[in-house]
Parts: C-alpha cells; structure tokens; sequence
C-alpha cells in the first residue's frame, strides 16, 4: 500500500558505491549533475549513459528497481517531449507539415536530449544518493560539507538535526498512518468512494488521531534527548566519524574526467559563439 | 467442533520481490470455535498480527481462504466492509484512533457508518459504553481528556457498538494495572455470553489466557505450533517453554513440584485450580 513507495527508499548493501563517503558522493551527484546539464552531443550522451549504467551495476541495482522509479515522471517525460517536439522551430525544411504543425529536425533533437536527460538525472541520482546511502549518512554528509558555514553562525548542525529525525520518522508515519486507518476501516471508515466532500470529510478521523501521536512523540523525544544530555553539536562526537578513502578519490577522478569529456566534447561552434560574445561585451565595455 | 471461523491454508508474504521480503503467514490452516474465547499466544512476529487483521479483511492473504460461517470473506471484495462490522477487530493501542469531540461521538462512529438510525446508534453506544466499562459520567467529555485505561475502554466501546459476532483482540489489557484488565476482559466476556458471540484473543499474559480462554492457539515463526483446550496446552508446559513462550507463573511452580516428586493432580495453570491441588495433595498425604 502506502509502503509501497519505491522513490527515494534506500536499499541496504555492501557494494563499493554503499561504502562511498557520503560527502563524496554528494560532491559526484553534484559533478554529474552538471556533466548532465553540459551534455549537448550525442557523443556526451552515450558517454552520461555508459557513467549512468557503470554506476547502477556497481551499487548492484536490480533494473526493476530503475524502471519503477522511472516510472512516476513517465507522463511529465511525453509532456515535455511533445511540446519540444512541436514548438520547437529550427532553420531549413520542416521534415513534416501539417495544417499549423510543422516539426523541425532540431525538435526532435531536442526532445530526445531533454528526455534523456531527466530520465538519466533521476537514475544517476536516485542509485548514488538514495538507493545506496542510508538518510542518516547522507545528512552527516550535508552536514559535514556545510560545516564552513558555522563560521558565519549558520545553525548547520541544528538542521542536519532537524532533517535527520524528519527522514527518520517518515516510516514511523506511514506505519502509523496505516495503524489508524486500519483500525478505523474496521470501524466503517470509507475513504475510497463519495464525493470530494465526502471524502475529505472521511480523513478527519485519520488526521486527528496522527496529530495528537505526532505531538505526543515529539515531546516524548524532546524529553529522551534532554534525558541524554543532548545540547547540540557542544563536544559532540561521532559513532562513524567520516573519513575519505582511496575509493573516494578515485570516485573523484572518474567523475571529474566524464565532466571534462562532456565539456570538451561541447559543440564547438557553440563555444566560438560565447567566446565571440564574451569578448564582444568586453570589447563594448571597454 | 461448530467452528465460526475457519482459515484454510493461508499464507501471506509481505513486500514481495525485494529485500524486505518478509513470509508472515506460511499454510495456517485452524479453526475458532463459534461461542468460546479462543487464546492467540506467541512471539513478535511469529504472524499473529498478521493472521488478526485477516480475520476481519484488513489484509488479503497471498494464498488461502478465510470461511466465516463456511462462506470465503474474499467471495465479493467490494462487499468487504461487512464483513468488518461482523468481526469487529480491537488492534493493539486502540487508544490512538478515538478523534471525535466526545467520547459518546467516538463509540458511535460505527453505527453511524452502519447507517444507523439516531436513536439506535444511541442504544448501541449506551449498551457498548456498559459491556466496555465506560461511565456515564465520561460520556460527553473530550477523549483526550480521559486516563489511559479510560481510552481503552472508550476505543473497545468503538467496536462493541457495532454488535459484532466474532471480536478479535490484540492485546487489549496491554499496558494497564491487574484491576483495569480484570475489568475489561470481564467486560468482554460478558458481552460473549449476553450476545452468543466468539472471541480470539491476542496476548502474552498466560495467567489472562488460563484464566479467561476456552482454547489456544499457539503461533511459531509463521506456522501454527499447536492447538487444544486450555487444559491440553497449558499442562503441557514444556513444549511451550521449548520455543521460548512462558507459562503461568502458577503452572511453572506446579511442574517443579510435580517433578519434585509432588504428585499433584487437577488444574495446575490457574491460581485457584493449583491451590486446590495443594490442598488435595495434604489431604491426601497428611503431614
């Protein structure tokens, strides 16, 4: 049912890319995403795609777990790629003309590459920062990236804080939700048929009941870690205390050549035009 | 045996396909008497819960029927919901689903679901708050502002109102002190008794099972371990020790004598019945 939900769940392991620092792979995930968004050759493409599948063999994803979550943004996918498709003009002959509709070979391109990319972004993504890191690594990740910015009195810990005990009960929740509307299903609850009235009418006794344990966890876990002399990160320390390893800078290396790849692999006749209208702007300036 | 419920062959494996593949249910078969308190005993995740919330349809087993009153629960799926209100199910902490404004808007949350009329969802909360042990003082307060064991009471009420045939439990007296269980399950065993009805109960306290269950059913690691009458499961004490489940208090003295050479004779599980044996055995044995 509710727990069903595939997007964003972390699936346990011991693969290379689990053992990955998490600050590594929020650095590579941040890499990618920008090789993604460089890419503008079929050649940068086939390179994203080949990282893309490298990356789902070596976290030993099974592909149904790809394709379900793929699955979601299918619709989005068509959307997006029709609408390129049809208002995209380019120069020379429209290969088909129909009444108002003309498509144009630089539509089609484009809508290609636009679903490519949202489809490899989502993979890439999901299997480096979802799949295979857990939600506490990845906010002591956050964490520890953001840490640079306790030196202008930014809150960093209080927020890794606050996200790590959010993701942490989001399973509590749907646990929770399940346990309330089963219990009031066996009193007669319908929440499947009616009108919208009806039917939000039919989650009052749901929410109700998911508030009130809600506030009543949260002041029982205030309490727990006021219990436990919890103060913030004051001389704090760390059970799994984080620290790069070779794999991490070899992650690095790899990353950062398929980003300088992409990069160089650009259509040059579109790196002429920038450089040409840099240097026009300083020219006019000057 | 006239059996009510009668669950054929079920199995049932949760999140099917990935990691968390977890086998809850693996062919129970077993039966519950129609009229009698059966007993439900064994450890976290041994299935119980699992089987419970199938009783009344909550969850669609995998593989196997449910029969009750020899008819499968799964005939008509859309006609589940009355099924529901046949096998009215008590989950564990039922205090976290009341939400209504006043405890009497809470119980008769069901009859209205039933589409009952006013004044028969009024009978049905009036007669459901006495079987539950629900003063007519707390009627109109708030559920919030009830005690713990008044919750309870106030959420088995929420089910009793719906006049079920078969009332399935999972550890209503978990969490409360010896009066406040001996209230509700005296509670509910009248309400068996008055209405013809059958109960499964859930729990871990063997001295409640001893003393208020007809049968046991015993679970293990997703199967059925045993079944038989009170009398049968308990004065076999060590087969239930075997799989890590205790035994009354009570019954464990009574098989340390007994294998002291104390040959005591009768019920030996409940206070009252080992007490009796005791007497038995000086009368028997002078000083």
């Amino acid at each position: 049912m509710i727990s069903d939900i595939t997007l964003g769940q972390f699936f346990p392991g011991f693969s290379p890319l689990h053992k990955m620092d998490p600050r590594m792979k929020i650095i590579a995930a941040v890499i990618y995403i920008a090789a993604i968004f460089t890419a503008n050759t079929p050649a940068a493409f086939a390179l994203m795609i080949i990282t893309t599948f490298f990356m789902i063999t070596l976290g030993r994803i099974s592909f149904k777990v790809i394709l379900k979550a793929v699955k979601p943004i299918i619709f989005i996918l068509i959307f997006t790629a029709i609408i390129n498709v049809f208002l995209t003009k380019g120069e020379g002959e429209p290969l088909l003309a129909f009444w108002v509709i003309k498509i144009y070979k630089e539509g089609i391109i484009r809508a290609v590459f636009m679903a490519l990319r949202v489809v490899i972004l989502i993979i890439g993504t999901s299997v480096l920062l979802t799949y295979t890191t857990s939600p506490i690594a990845l906010t002591d990740g956050i964490e520890s990236l953001l840490s640079p910015l306790k030196k202008i009195k930014v809150p960093v810990h209080t927020f890794a804080m606050m996200m790590s005990i959010a993701l942490r009960f989001i399973p509590t929740l749907i646990e929770e939700t399940e346990k309330i509307m089963n219990a009031q299903k066996s009193r007669g609850a319908d929440f499947s048929s009616g009108g919208l009235r009806k039917r939000a009418k039919a989650l009052v006794p749901i929410l109700v009941p998911l508030f009130v344990s809600s506030f009543k966890r949260a002041e029982e876990l205030a309490t727990a870690m006021e219990c436990r002399c919890y103060r913030g990160d004051k001389n704090r320390t760390k059970l799994k205390a984080l620290s790069f390893k070779a794999r991490d800078f070899f992650a690095f290396l790899i990353f950062s050549a398929v980003l300088t790849l992409v990069i160089l692999s650009r259509n040059t006749d579109a790196l002429i035009g920038i450089k040409h209208r840099v240097l026009d702007i300083v020219f006019y300036k000057l | 045996m006239n059996s009510i419920i009668k669950v054929e062959n079920v199995s049932h494996v949760y999140s099917q396909g990935t990691p968390f593949q977890l086998t809850a249910l693996d062919g129970v078969s077993v039966e519950f008497e129609k009229g009698k308190i059966t007993g439900l005993i064994g450890h976290t995740g041994s299935g119980k819960s699992t089987l419970v919330n199938m009783l009344n349809g909550l969850i669609k087993p995998t593989e196997g029927r449910i029969l009750l009153d020899g008819k499968d629960i799964w005939e008509k799926p859309k006609e589940i919901a009355s099924i529901r209100y046949r096998v009215g199910l008590v989950m564990q902490y039922p205090e976290y689903q009341l939400f209504d404004e006043t405890v009497r808007e809470d119980i008769g949350f069901a009859p209205r679901n039933l589409g009952l009329s006013k004044e028969e969802t009024e009978e049905r909360v009036l007669e459901a708050a006495r079987f539950a042990g629900v003063g007519d003082d707390l009627l109109d307060k708030s559920p919030f502002e009830l005690s713990g064991g008044q919750k309870r009471r106030c959420a088995i009420a929420g089910i009793l109102a719906m006049r079920p045939e078969v009332l399935v439990l999972d550890e209503p007296a978990a969490g409360l002190d010896p009066r406040g269980r001996r209230e509700i399950l005296g509670g509910l065993c009248e309400y068996v008794n008055k209405n013809d009805a059958s109960i499964i109960l859930v729990s871990h306290s063997m001295e409640d099972m001893a003393l208020y269950c007809d049968n046991v059913v015993v679970m293990n690691r997703a199967k059925v371990y045993r079944t038989g009458t009170v009398d049968e499961i308990f004065s076999d004490a060590d087969s239930l020790v075997d799989i890590g489940l205790n035994v009354p208090a009570v019954a464990r003295i009574a098989s340390e004598l007994r294998k002291r050479g104390v040959d005591l004779r009768g019920t030996l599980y409940t206070v009252d019945g080992v007490r009796e044996a005791v007497k038995d055995y000086i009368r028997r044995y002078g000083k």
